[in-house]
């Protein structure tokens, strides 16, 4: 069962990874388009 | 978000565990591999679901390249990222099944060697989009187009060539050849692995939206 874990843990792995990547980017563009809109009322 | 993603979202963080519970705890114990043929729930989805989402990547770069509108790119673009994910599973948890069975984590037979350079040519496509961002939109549509000629010989080759890989259980011309008992399983791991690519292609796109719509406003 220990190639089974590992396999199930690596899928595991990656679908978190690729999610953190998702809501790290979200924050980033959320946070950019907040100051480009401050800079063009501004 | 929408509604209708959100849901997903949630519809996806459940069939995925419950899955890989039904593939590791409740389906039967195949006979000759024993236990590690359940590497199977998550490997043959993962392959279903990239070629799925690199189908809709060579899609949506014909349409891109025939009406110059970049709403699909941008679908293309995050349709072969997650293309680029899904086949990552492939390739590593095939390995996680060979060396128990074949006794070897990799050999060069056709259908492995085929499927890394799938994974490397949507590299490129990536690396291209990393670079040069829009203005690699119509170089990578290209490479969006020719790498998906790659998928039926990924899939020919183990029926045509002489390769390590086994044959088509599922997807052949005589119908799936497994037991109901397997079968069931697989296909449910195969829904919820298509759901989480939807879901997940839909929260992309709209990141991609987002950022031509912050284009525009840094360009004011």
């Amino acid at each position: 069962m220990g190639y089974v874990a590992a396999a199930y843990v690596a899928v595991a792995v990656l679908f978190a990874g690729y999610a953190w990547t998702l809501i790290a980017r979200q924050r980033d563009l959320r946070r950019r388009i907040a100051r480009a809109r401050g800079a063009d009322s501004g | 978000m929408t509604s209708r993603v959100r849901g997903g979202l949630v519809a996806a963080a459940i069939a995925l565990p419950v899955g890989a519970f039904l593939g590791v705890v409740v389906a039967p114990v195949e006979a000759f591999q024993g236990d590690p043929y359940r590497i199977l729930y998550v490997h043959v989805p993962s392959v279903v679901t990239a070629y799925v989402a690199f189908a809709v990547a060579c899609v949506a770069s014909i349409l891109y390249l025939w009406r110059r509108d970049t709403r699909y790119d941008r679908a293309a673009l995050a349709s072969a990222e997650l293309g680029e994910v899904f086949l990552t599973m492939v390739l590593i948890t095939g390995p996680i099944w060979g060396k128990p069975v074949w006794g070897a984590w990799w050999t060069w037979d056709a259908r492995l060697t085929t499927a890394l350079i799938l994974w490397f040519i949507f590299g490129g496509y990536l690396m291209i989009r990393g670079w040069a961002g829009a203005r690699g939109a119509r170089a990578a549509a290209v490479i969006a187009i020719i790498g998906v000629l790659d998928i039926p010989l990924i899939h020919w080759s183990a029926v045509l060539l002489r390769t390590l890989h086994p044959r088509p259980t599922v997807f052949r011309a005589a119908g799936p050849d497994l037991p109901s008992s397997f079968l069931y399983i697989l296909l449910f791991n195969i829904g919820a692995f298509l759901l989480t690519y939807l879901v997940l292609w839909s929260v992309r796109v709209r990141q991609e939206s987002q950022r031509a719509r912050l284009a525009e406003l840094e360009m004011v």
